[in-house]
């Protein structure tokens, strides 16, 4: 697991809708929120 | 994420986007989020190269192929705030995680942009669909996904002579699916989902 106080990596991926999310164009504006999870149809 | 969903204005004042990612594809995540009632906030298909933004977060768990359930909180500056697994089989406290990024965002040293309010719906839409269509059926789960059900009829060419007749009149062609919107009418559904999440639930 990365470390509390590292450097969020950089990435780019697509969503559910089509859209496309890129970690690095909230910087400056908002905090993310990652919940990473094993597979869809499980609880969350 | 129905839990995460449900907060969505607490976190937005928290100046706080939430993602959800696993190794799945964009399909998989629309049918499973349709499923849970409609999520519109991003599912991230970490699916190709699979899992490599998992690898980048130390979340993937190798061995079984799949990421980890596992939480990380990255802040404006973009440094990671917060970094804990509840394990594969494990429950997340969404509550507590909500509470966490109102702390984190009261303690940030820095002015952050309000986030923009989410657009109203445009009125005077229709979805036309057909049967044992996939597109149809990608362009329903969009719908679902962006609490749409209420604001967007659906007409089904399939079974609806009416429709098919009156989407002709309409665009040219009954081919479904396709979404009329005022004068508009388009056919393809790439193109219709990037217009219903555009008008309602733009990246922001």
């Amino acid at each position: 697991m990365i470390d509390v106080g590292a450097k969020a990596p950089p990435f780019q991926l697509g969503d559910h809708l089509g859209r496309r999310f890129d970690l690095s164009a909230h910087h400056g504006k908002r905090h993310v929120l990652m919940l990473f999870y094993p597979l869809d149809f499980t609880p969350t | 994420m129905p839990a995460l969903e449900a907060r969505l204005s607490r976190l937005f004042a928290a100046h706080t986007f939430p993602v959800g990612i696993s190794v799945d594809s964009q399909h998989s995540h629309a049918a499973w989020a349709a499923a849970l009632g409609g999520i519109s906030l991003p599912l991230l298909a970490d699916f190709h190269p699979k899992g490599a933004v998992g690898k980048a977060y130390g979340t993937y768990l190798e061995a079984a192929g799949l990421d980890d359930r596992a939480t990380v909180l990255v802040d404006a500056a973009g440094i990671v705030r917060y970094a804990e697994s509840v394990t594969p089989g494990g429950k997340r406290d969404i509550e507590a995680l909500v509470a966490a990024c109102e702390a984190l965002d009261a303690s940030f040293d820095g002015d952050l942009p309000t986030m923009p309010s989410p657009p109203e719906p445009p009125t005077d839409m229709t979805l036309f669909v057909r049967d044992h269509c996939m597109f149809s059926r990608w362009a329903l789960y969009a719908r679902a996904n962006l609490h749409l059900d209420g604001a967007l009829p659906v007409r089904n060419v399939s079974v609806d002579a009416q429709a098919r007749a009156d989407l002709e009149a309409l665009g040219g062609k009954a081919q479904a699916p396709a979404l009329q919107i005022g004068d508009e009418v388009m056919y393809e559904s790439q193109d219709i989902v990037a217009r219903l999440t555009g008008a309602c639930a733009p990246l922001l």
